[in-house]
C-alpha cells in the first residue's frame, strides 16, 4: 500500500478510538508517522503541533492535515484531514440522534460517570507524551509547567499564555 | 433520575446560516475556550438549546472519539436542523478555517527554517503542550473527591504516558473495569 493510503487508513482508525479528542491518541501517531514509517522528524511533528495549537480553527484536524502535506502533498493533507474529522462527524451525528432519544436511561448516567475520567486521563497523557518530545530544556519544562497550572488555577486566556510562550522562545529562553 | 431541567423558553428557530456564522466565530476566536464560546453562542445569545441540552451535548462530545469541538458544533446542528444543521455546524466549524489555516501554516513553514520563527515555534510548543495537560486537569477537577473517579483517571494516564501500551488496549481494559465499579461499587453513585 503506498504511504497516502497507509496513513489515511491509521488516521480514519485513531480518530474513531480517539475518546477524550485526538490529542489522547497523538502517542500512537507520533510513533506511526515518526518512528515507524520515517515520514517526518520529530521536529516536524512538534512544529506542527506548535503552528496547529497557534491557527485559530480545529486545532488537530489542521496538524494532521500538515502531516498529510508532508507525506503527499495537498492530495495528502485533504486525505488526511478528512479522515480525521468526517468518521467521527458521522459517529457524533448518529450518536447524538440516539443519546437524545433516549436522555433519561440509567445506562446514560453509568456511562458518563465511568468513561469520562477515563478520557480525562488519556488528554493529561497525551500532553505529557507530547511534552517528553517538545521539552528539550529545562526551561521549555518550565513553561510548559507554567502553562499548565495557570490553566488550571486562574481564567488567564489561554492565548496569552501562547503568545508569552512564544516571546519567551524567540528571546531564546527554550 | 431526574428530568433535564426545563427553563420554560421554547428554542429559537436556527437557521442554517446561523449555525454556521456562530460556529465560525466560534472556531476562530475560540482558542482553547471553544467551549465557553459554543455555549455563550448557542445557548445564551441565540437560544437554539436550554442549559440541560448543552450539558448534555458536551457530555456526548466527550465520551464519543473524535476532535471534541467539533462534535458540539456537528451535535448543536442536528438538534436544531438535523443533518443540513450539522453539515452547516461542521462547514462552519471545521471546513472553511480549516483550508484559511492550512494556507496560512505552509506560509509560516516556508520560514520555518529562520532560527526566530524556530525559537518562537519553540516556545509555542512548550506552552501548548502544558496547555493540554492543564486542560485534562481542569477536566477532572470537579471529580477531585471522587476516589474511583481519580483512580481511573490515574490509571488510563499511567497506562499510556508511562508504560506506553497501545491507546486501544488502555480503553478496553479500564472502560470495562470503571463501568464495573461504577454499577457495582458505588451505593450513591453521581
Amino acid at each position: 500500500m503506498n504511504p497516502l493510503a497507509r496513513l489515511t487508513l491509521f488516521l480514519a482508525l485513531l480518530s474513531s478510538i480517539s475518546f477524550g479528542g485526538v490529542p489522547s491518541v497523538l502517542p500512537d501517531i507520533r510513533n506511526f508517522v515518526v518512528v515507524t514509517n520515517g515520514w517526518l522528524t520529530d521536529g516536524d511533528f512538534t512544529n506542527f503541533f506548535a503552528l496547529a495549537q497557534t491557527i485559530p480553527g480545529p486545532n488537530m484536524i489542521l496538524m494532521m492535515g500538515l502531516i498529510g502535506w508532508k507525506v503527499a502533498g495537498i492530495s495528502g493533507a485533504t486525505a488526511a484531514a478528512s479522515a480525521t474529522a468526517v468518521p467521527p462527524c458521522v459517529m457524533y451525528f448518529v450518536g447524538y440522534r440516539l443519546w437524545d432519544r433516549f436522555r433519561d436511561a440509567a445506562w446514560q448516567k453509568i456511562v458518563r460517570t465511568s468513561l469520562a475520567p477515563l478520557t480525562f486521563g488519556l488528554i493529561v497523557a497525551g500532553g505529557t507524551v507530547m511534552a517528553q518530545t517538545a521539552d528539550k530544556t529545562w526551561p521549555a519544562i518550565g513553561i510548559s509547567a507554567a502553562a499548565a497550572i495557570l490553566l488550571l488555577l486562574t481564567r488567564v486566556n489561554p492565548l496569552w499564555m501562547l503568545g508569552a510562550a512564544g516571546v519567551l522562545g524567540a528571546l531564546g529562553v527554550v | 433520575m431526574e428530568p433535564p431541567v426545563a427553563t420554560g423558553r421554547p428554542p429559537a428557530h436556527a437557521s442554517l446560516q446561523g449555525l454556521f456564522y456562530e460556529f465560525l466565530k466560534v472556531a476562530l476566536f475560540g482558542f482553547g475556550g471553544g467551549i465557553a464560546l459554543a455555549h455563550r453562542s448557542a445557548v445564551e445569545r441565540r437560544q437554539w438549546l436550554t442549559d440541560a441540552e448543552f450539558a448534555d451535548v458536551l457530555t456526548l462530545c466527550q465520551i464519543m472519539p473524535g476532535p471534541n469541538v467539533v462534535g458540539i458544533a456537528v451535535c448543536v446542528g442536528a438538534k436544531t436542523r438535523g443533518l443540513p444543521g450539522a453539515i452547516a455546524g461542521f462547514v462552519g466549524f471545521a471546513l472553511v478555517p480549516g483550508i484559511f489555516g492550512f494556507v496560512l501554516a505552509l506560509l509560516l513553514l516556508g520560514q520555518a527554517r529562520m532560527p526566530l520563527i524556530q525559537n518562537i515555534l519553540g516556545g509555542i510548543s512548550a506552552g501548548a503542550v502544558g496547555l493540554m495537560i492543564g486542560t485534562g486537569l481542569r477536566l477532572l477537577k470537579p471529580r477531585w473527591r471522587d476516589p474511583p473517579a481519580i483512580f481511573f483517571a490515574a490509571l488510563a494516564f499511567a497506562g499510556l504516558a508511562i508504560a506506553k501500551f497501545p491507546l486501544l488496549l488502555v480503553l478496553l481494559t479500564l472502560a470495562p473495569l470503571s463501568i464495573a465499579v461504577t454499577v457495582f461499587g458505588r451505593t450513591t453513585p453521581r
